[in-house]
């Protein structure tokens, strides 16, 4: 199991394209994946799921991956929230 | 899944099919003048033509190939010219290869001259019809007959007042969803060959084959008729196309939409149609979804995305840390109800 800790970083927050982008790479990897915020666990691989965190710019979100290609799947994704979804 | 097929047109159609359509197709009043060759005369074109200037003499560019409607202009003035003259002016286009006259407004159209058509082989026709009613409703008619057209491999269905068109590769059950989509009491248009045509600049319209009509193979079982078995209410003549559903298998190396923002579109003899690309797998059931497809574009059209409703809630509780002016409480979204209250049975 791999852990993250990553932070948003672009100005609109976690809105629904960038829910998007995240669903759509977790669903390429077998490992399961979750994000956690303020101790709630959410699967990362629903939509509404992300949707549902609503996390504005500046929040800190624990990044759980459990499977046979988590070290790609938490490279891959970590990239995307450091890279603020592409709308840094 | 390529659909871009290169239009069909129709080359021509002859002048007693022409006479035969507008009259019992169309209820149009239209009396032969004349006694001439109809089937030999053909038209080309869906346009139509008043021949005011060639009558003057100007016949540089006398589009003569299209149906030639006499009106009030035309007959006056033929009428106002001395008779020599009038002759000569009318003989003068009578030896073009004109396909019809049609004297519209209760026009009559001079004994003399009407012999003059019927040497040249022209068939004259009247109407009791304004030239404007009559022409708009010729010009549809002959739109129609010239529209690009095309068959193409797939199940038409009207799903809710919503034509949609399944498509995907032979054997992957567009059929079957046909077949579930009627039981469920939406009508079939067609299935297997779908005949679609260009009304107009964006309006597609699609029909089974003459032949076809209502048939389906269902694999297994082999040919039924759906008119016979389920009733004129499970059939539709003609829909109009407003969606397309793509039918693959799934695959997990594709994306699939998750939000339904990305909007894809296929070009259908070139007109922009919406596309749903719906994979499918086994014990995914395809009909309901087709219905929530058809529902989903309906509330779209009147105007409500729920994608974009989502997204403005999100965005809303982004910037505030609320939806709709409620504050909520720590932790995940918030709950949509404040407090519970006992609920014992």
């Amino acid at each position: 199991m791999i852990v993250k800790e990553v932070t948003i970083r672009n100005k609109a927050g976690l809105h629904t394209r960038p829910a998007a982008q995240i669903v759509k790479a977790a669903s390429k990897f077998k490992a399961d994946f979750f994000i956690e915020k303020d101790g709630a666990e959410i699967n990362a691989k629903s939509i509404i799921g992300v949707m549902t965190l609503a996390a504005p710019k500046g929040t800190k979100l624990k990044l759980r991956f459990n499977g046979t290609d988590e070290k790609d799947a938490a490279a891959v994704i970590t990239k995307l929230f450091d890279d603020g979804f592409g709308e840094v | 899944m390529d659909l871009d097929k290169k239009p069909l047109k129709k080359k021509f159609i002859t002048v007693d099919f022409l006479y035969e359509r507008l009259s019992s197709r169309l209820g149009i009043d239209l009396e032969r003048m004349n006694k001439v060759s109809e089937s030999e005369r053909r038209i080309t074109e869906r346009d139509i033509h008043r021949p005011g200037l060639a009558l003057a003499g100007f016949t540089n560019l006398f589009t003569y190939q299209r149906v030639q409607i006499f009106g009030n202009t035309e007959t006056r003035f033929l009428n106002h010219l001395p008779p020599v003259k009038r002759i000569k002016a009318f003989a003068n286009i009578a030896t073009f290869k004109v396909p019809c006259i049609v004297v519209t407004d209760k026009n009559k159209l001079e004994p003399k001259l009407l012999a003059l058509a019927t040497a040249a082989g022209i068939p004259v026709f009247r109407t009791t019809l304004t030239t404007t009613k009559f022409i708009y409703l010729i010009s549809d008619f002959l739109d129609d007959q010239f529209a690009p057209h095309q068959t193409y491999h797939g199940s038409m269905l009207d799903v809710y007042g919503i034509g949609m068109l399944f498509v995907g590769r032979s054997g992957i059950g567009k059929s079957e969803i046909a077949l579930d989509l009627i039981e469920r009491g939406h009508r079939l248009v067609a299935d297997d060959a779908v005949v679609i045509t260009r009304k107009g600049e964006s309006v597609l319209m699609a029909a089974g084959t003459d032949l076809v009509k209502h048939f389906m193979e269902i694999r297994g079982l082999g040919i039924i008729n759906i008119e016979a078995m389920f009733g004129v209410r499970a059939i539709r003549f003609q829909k109009r196309v407003e969606l397309i559903v793509e039918l693959m298998e799934w695959d997990g190396t594709q994306e699939y939409t998750r939000t339904g923002f990305e909007r894809d579109t296929a070009l259908l003899l070139g007109v922009e149609i919406p596309v749903v690309k719906l994979p499918i797998f086994p014990g995914k059931n395809v009909t309901v979804i087709a219905e929530v497809i058809a529902l989903n574009y309906l509330l779209k059209h009147y105007g409500y995305d729920a994608a974009e409703e989502l997204d403005k809630r999100i965005k809303q509780k982004i910037a505030t840390g609320a939806v709709g002016g409620k504050a909520s409480p720590n932790g995940l979204s918030g709950r949509a109800i404040e407090y519970f209250e006992h609920d014992f049975e």
